[in-house]
């Protein structure tokens, strides 16, 4: 087996068009799944049972089917409905729904993981429910939460790849695109593979880099 | 409404069945996978650890789908040819192992320091101190997150529609080309994944429950 090194060289500009498309995807659906997943995490700790319990059953449906049929509902959905979403828009609603749900969870064992103590002693100290949550409890659930956020973000990354399926010219579209045209499969699936490497480890350097700017000293 | 999916329930139903072989398979196949990789990193010499820890890093930031179109498009060229079906599982179970392989690794470093101290004080060692200390107590705390990984895996067998496998996935594609009801038929879809990952979430949750009072 000889590479072509010319050849990966040469359609370079290609993947990092690709790329581009992929982070762009991967950083909104990160974001989204971050702030939907906190609207979620309010519901499901609601002191009202309907919502707690609506919320429960969001998570349970989003994390039990997989995200490809979600992406599919939500694009021929969509255009069924005669407000066709782009691919792009598809893939990232569903993305951001199902791992809104992950989100949650995580936020959730991130709180659950503060002391009960520090909650009574807030309140000893005359704090109102709401200040203990803002000031003694999230600050630490945060820090908490960064390890398994790391991990849900890294699976995300690669979940990107499937909007190649609804038509989204991200990294792997351009690379299905680039074999078929010229045959050179070792070359294209090599550099893809690469590409998704190095993006996936520079994203969990920096995250680890802020797992230790903001870990709790000891 | 719903007569689209009633229609074609039997066609979707038979994906479901090709979707838990798939799953079984695979998860069956992950999971030796995962045991032999998690013994060799923690017990390999040197070079097979740094295999398996370039094994596991790869496995970690290549996409699945990634992994199955390098599959389907450069195995040809190799002149291997293990088939369409056959060549899906071993990709899945090739990725899958490698979650699964840190799943055992985690169990078997969760087993208490003094059960090896104890066994050694009653002249085992080596494979009898694996095979009848350590292993039987990992395997229980390996339990509820092997099950965790394979609900994983089973949302992972959804991507082999995309290399044109036939599964419930693909079976609800096609019928939706045919029918123009995503909905319902992708809701069908969504069922039958939902109704096998709930299933066995629920299981591993009960697995939870009754390993907890191990330590």
């Amino acid at each position: 087996m000889k590479l072509d090194f010319n050849f990966i060289l040469r359609n370079l500009p290609t993947f990092l068009e690709g790329a581009v498309v992929t982070l762009e995807l991967s950083a909104l659906a990160i974001l989204c799944s971050l702030v939907w997943g906190l609207v979620v995490v309010t519901a499901r700790t609601a002191p009202s049972r309907a919502l707690a319990l609506a919320a429960t059953g969001y998570i349970e449906l989003v994390r039990n089917t997989p995200v490809l049929v979600q992406m599919l509902f939500i694009y021929f959905g969509s255009a069924v409905l005669g407000a066709p979403l782009s691919g792009f828009a598809a893939g990232l609603l569903a993305m951001t729904l199902q791992n809104g749900g992950y989100m949650a969870e995580i936020y959730r064992a991130g709180i659950e993981a503060v002391s009960q103590r520090q909650v009574e002693a807030g309140m000893a100290l005359g704090m109102r429910r709401h200040e203990v949550m803002s000031i003694v409890v999230l600050p630490q659930a945060i820090r908490k939460v960064v390890p398994p956020f790391t991990n849900q973000a890294i699976v995300m990354i690669k979940d990107t790849s499937l909007v190649s399926s609804i038509s989204v010219a991200e990294m792997t579209f351009h690379a299905k695109l680039l074999t078929d045209r010229t045959a050179a499969a070792y070359e294209v699936f090599l550099t893809l593979a690469a590409l998704y490497l190095a993006i996936n480890a520079i994203v969990s350097a920096a995250l680890r880099l802020l797992e230790r700017r903001v870990a709790i000293p000891t | 409404m719903l007569n689209v999916l009633l229609a074609n329930l039997p066609l979707l139903l038979k994906g479901a069945v090709v979707t838990l072989y798939l799953s079984a398979a695979s998860a069956a196949l992950a999971a030796v996978i995962g045991v032999a990789v998690a013994l060799l990193q923690l017990y390999g010499d040197p070079v097979t650890r740094a295999a398996t820890h370039v094994y596991l890093y790869v496995m970690r930031g290549v996409p699945l789908l990634v992994l199955l179109f390098a599959m389907y498009y450069m195995l040809p060229y190799t002149g291997i040819d293990v088939g369409a079906t056959a060549g899906g599982i071993i990709v899945i179970a090739l990725y899958f192992g490698a979650f699964m392989a840190e799943v055992f690794r985690a169990a078997i470093l969760s087993v208490p320091r003094g059960q090896w101290d104890a066994a050694r004080a009653l002249g085992m060692y080596g494979r009898l101190l694996m095979l009848i200390v350590v292993v039987p107590q990992a395997l229980r705390i390996a339990g509820p997150p092997f099950v965790n990984t394979c609900i994983m895996l089973v949302k992972g067998t959804s991507l082999v529609s995309i290399v044109g496998l036939w599964e419930v996935t693909m079976a609800g594609r096609q019928i939706v080309e045919r029918t123009l009801a995503p909905f319902q038929v992708f809701g069908g879809v969504a069922a039958v994944y939902f109704v096998i990952c709930y299933c066995l979430s629920r299981y591993g949750r009960w697995l939870e429950k009754r390993v907890s009072y191990v330590h």
